[in-house]
């Protein structure tokens, strides 16, 4: 049986951040949300991260430039974690021993929105 | 105004690739540094760099000393100081830290815990870093290249910094120390990642500030006289 949809009033509210991933080697989604978790358990520590929601919404394979691999995605963290959400991301720097940057570019409430900085 | 003193220079195609980089993330301006046996030749095609930036970032160099030897600290600050826009130098020794300190043609002291088990500053140095006006750097790039204890040990450290620089209020900067694109971030990542360490709003705020005084400071240093005496052009 299906939950019932919570009420408005008791329902998370979150944000979407809109990030910029370079890496020296191809990833899949699934490789990000390893990348995105281990970042925050690392900085914020297990407890701290229970509260953040996290969830890869989208994940978008973008023109690659010489260099490196250069990715876009959206995720969804809870509205009043989005500064640590972010530092977290910011201090990941290595993935199966190639480098890795990923910088948020974009936040905003809905996916719909987060879309334009695409 | 969002300011970076401290990107490592390199050749004229990285330099350019970073620029425009830094011109997505928010920046409005960077210093990219080069040690004292590099800098003359980025000197050569600093021009042919602002061309092709065409005015999008403005950007200038920065000299960033490395040496233990004191003297020769001394002698290479006088050497460049009308070259560049900013002189700093790499801290972690603590005859470095003190000299480079009391040095008043010197503008920052980089990472002066650098190697250390403790932030490399204690209340002597940071009056002497008020009464001389030099600046104390932080690298960004310290805490994103190091991990688990390593990366704790390092904001230990910038934490003992702010609580000299709370009391005693000498002049603090942020710098992202960057080598490639990957070290580069966003400027709301960057203030983020501060502001976890303990800084606050205000006090980043007055980091991107201070830098920009450095800079506009050394466009008038050859006309001061003394601190707060200046040879004005008199057009009357």
């Amino acid at each position: 049986m299906k939950l019932k949809v919570l009420p408005p009033t008791l329902r998370k509210n979150n944000r979407y951040l809109t990030v910029d991933i370079k890496i020296d080697c191809p990833i899949s989604k699934d490789d990000l949300v390893t990348i995105v978790w281990d970042a925050c358990v690392r900085f914020q520590g297990e407890t701290n991260t229970a509260n953040f929601n996290l969830w890869v919404m989208k994940f978008y394979e973008m023109e690659k430039p010489d260099d490196y691999y250069c990715y876009k995605a959206i995720i969804r963290c809870q509205r009043d974690f989005v500064s640590d959400v972010r530092s977290s991301l910011a201090l990941a720097n290595k993935f199966n021993n190639s480098r890795i940057a990923i910088t948020t570019i974009g936040l905003s409430g809905t996916i719909k929105a987060s879309q334009k900085y695409i | 105004m969002f300011v970076d003193l401290n990107i490592k220079g390199s050749s004229l195609e990285n330099n350019l690739v970073m620029a425009n980089e830094c011109l997505g993330y928010g920046w409005n301006h960077i210093n990219f540094s080069y040690n004292q046996n590099d800098f003359k030749q980025a000197l050569g095609f600093k021009d042919d760099l602002l061309n092709s930036l065409d005015d999008k970032i403005s950007f200038d160099y920065t000299l960033e000393i490395k040496s233990d030897n004191v003297n020769e600290i001394r002698k290479i600050a006088r050497k460049f100081r009308n070259k560049s826009s900013c002189i700093s130098v790499v801290g972690g020794d603590l005859k470095v830290n003190r000299a480079v300190l009391e040095n008043v043609q010197i503008d920052v002291l980089s990472r002066p815990y650098l190697k250390r088990f403790e932030g490399g500053m204690n209340h002597v140095l940071a009056k002497q870093a008020v009464n001389n006006n030099v600046a104390v750097e932080l690298c960004f790039r310290d805490v994103l290249r190091s991990y688990l204890s390593y990366r704790s040990k390092v904001i230990s450290n910038f934490k003992d910094i702010y609580t000299l620089y709370r009391k005693f209020d000498f002049p603090l900067i942020l710098s992202s120390g960057a080598e490639s694109v990957f070290d580069l971030r966003t400027t709301l990542d960057f203030i983020s990642v501060f502001k976890h360490t303990g800084l606050t709003d205000v006090e980043i705020e007055k980091s991107f500030k201070t830098s920009a005084e450095i800079l506009e400071f050394n466009k008038n240093r050859d006309k001061m006289i003394l601190k707060g005496v200046r040879r004005v052009d008199d057009e009357t």
